[in-house]
């Protein structure tokens, strides 16, 4: 090879391990043939070591995935793929400093396929970093979701509002559904409300919901978890990836902690002469997704039984 | 106006069934949900005429977001996906599965769009390709907003006739109405003719 043919040859592979965003290139077998600085950098692996290398034994976990599909697309059908951060989550295990972070980078990829004279196709795959990007969306969906939260909570409780409850409830389905996850619905009642609220007037009756809504939902902890004011005295609590065994066990401790508030009710149907909840719990069980109004009414069914049962108690119901 | 004979309509459509039905299996893949998506019909129409099919019947015009690819090798086309602004929203949402919608697409959500656009263009004029057993190659997807006539001039392509997809796409009980465009001038129209009789043909077991 002529010797100025030689140098730029040497100053184009330069150039690709310069740029700033993930090159690595495959041969028509998929193997490496290219892997620039910045993969090096962002992977901890050297050039030296992952050339010549299987790009799939180097990463089977994305055999069969869209990065493969784009792949074959590029080589077999000579198109481009764009791959984005939304519908692909980090497909490449790749940090900002290895080794020290533990969340991947976020990342758009770009799969096109690269033609050379007298050469089967190669495919060059680019790695764009978007985190930036990522964490603005992220900041402006919250600041979003500020603004609507204000719309979203209920005037005397202070908690979710019935409108925040159809929402979190439809996302929290779609997500259960999509990652076969079991997902608890609570419905709770305060016992003999009406009956309160004759006995002790309105102003009474507030201070009763506020208060037992308030000790209910500081109990739970962890963020997905939503109570709502349901209606009237009428609460609802969604327990993301919970199960049977989970959500009666924090049913219970809901009911608990409602007698443990000791607020005084003359009128009550019970000896114990306190404010009390009843508690009615519905699961969709991760492998048999239902429709929100199935899950809905069974809980609706599970709070009528433990009415029925004396009230102050919990019972469930699978949905059907 | 171009026309293709009764059995080369069918032909082009049961084409583009095959195309979009493996795009909706990809689709169905990223989200683990079924996505269900189908070519009911196709037709052949002037540029003008297609961006008031698209514009809708309201006076104010609709903005439409479209996903354009160019494609050349066996016939040369501009392929725009478009939806109406709040469908591709609902799409996107749908595909991403997000709780806090905001008014516009983000610049995030524009590019998960271009990537739906990527994978239904690529699987309908890949199967073309396939089927056609010829090559073509295609560019990276780009993302417009505007009025129909906009996008449909946004590739600058100067070909007059546009080979219209509706296009159904079915995901969690939504049905949502698209289409595609292919952009095309008369020899890639003549191209396109006389590699469907090759189909045809071969079909046929005449070839």
């Amino acid at each position: 090879m002529d010797a100025h043919l030689q140098h730029r040859l040497q100053l184009l592979e330069s150039v690709l391990c310069a740029v700033n965003v993930g090159a690595i290139v495959l041969d028509s077998e998929r193997r490496i043939v290219l892997w620039n600085t910045w993969m090096a950098r962002h992977s901890a692996r050297s050039g030296e070591e992952m050339v010549g290398q299987d790009f799939f034994a180097v990463f089977p976990e994305l055999r069969g995935q869209r990065v493969d599909t784009a792949i074959q697309q590029a080589l077999y059908n000579n198109f481009p793929s764009l791959l984005s951060q939304t519908l692909n989550k980090a497909p490449f295990p790749l940090f900002a400093q290895p080794g020290v972070d533990c969340e991947r980078l976020q990342q758009a990829v770009e799969v096109s396929p690269v033609t050379a004279p007298d050469a089967p196709r190669y495919c060059l795959i680019q790695i764009n970093d978007v985190s930036i990007a990522v964490g603005r969306e992220r900041l402006l969906r919250e600041q979003a979701m500020v603004l609507r939260s204000q719309t979203f909570s209920d005037g005397l409780t202070g908690i979710a509002n019935r409108r925040h409850f159809d929402v979190a409830m439809e996302k929290e389905h779609r997500r259960a559904k999509r990652g076969c996850l079991p997902l608890s619905l609570l419905m709770i009642d305060i016992d003999n409300f009406k009956a309160y609220n004759d006995h002790y007037g309105h102003q009474k009756g507030d201070q009763c919901l506020i208060q037992v809504a308030a000790a209910l939902a500081g109990i739970l902890k962890r963020p997905a978890d939503l109570m709502a004011r349901y209606g009237g005295e009428e609460f609802a609590i969604i327990l993301p990836d919970t199960d049977v065994e989970q959500a009666s066990l924090m049913a219970e401790a809901l009911r608990l902690r409602a007698s443990e508030l000791a607020i005084p009710h003359e009128r009550s149907s019970s000896d114990l002469r306190q404010v009390t909840v009843s508690i009615g719990i519905a699961t969709q069980q991760h492998d048999r997704p239902v429709d929100i109004s199935t899950l809905i009414g069974a809980a609706d069914r599970a709070l009528y039984q433990a009415k029925r049962g004396g009230r102050n108690r919990i019972h469930s119901c699978l949905p059907d | 106006m171009f026309n293709l004979s009764e059995l080369e309509n069918d032909a082009l459509v049961e084409i583009f069934n095959i195309g979009v039905g493996q795009a909706a299996s990809s689709m169905s893949a990223i989200v683990n949900e079924p996505v269900r998506m189908s070519v009911p019909s196709i037709s052949f129409m002037n540029r003008a005429e297609a961006g008031r099919l698209l514009a809708g019947r309201e006076a104010t015009q609709e903005r439409i977001c479209g996903v354009s690819q160019h494609y050349e090798g066996a016939f040369r086309t501009e392929a725009i996906l478009m939806f109406p602004e709040d469908k591709s929203l609902e799409i996107v949402r749908l595909m991403v599965g997000e709780a806090v919608p905001l008014k516009e697409l983000t610049e995030m959500e524009q590019e998960a769009m271009c990537e739906i656009g990527n994978i239904i263009l690529n699987s309908c004029v890949g199967t073309l390709a396939n089927i056609f057993q010829r090559e073509l190659q295609g560019s990276l997807p780009r993302y417009h907003i505007g009025t129909s006539d906009e996008i449909l001039t946004a590739s600058g392509s100067q070909a007059d006739t546009v080979l219209l997809l509706h296009i159904d796409f079915v995901l969690e009980k939504h049905q949502i109405h698209g289409y595609v465009a292919f952009i095309l001038d008369m020899s890639a129209l003549h191209d396109l003719k006389e590699q469907i009789n090759l189909y045809i043909a071969r079909a046929m077991g005449q070839a």
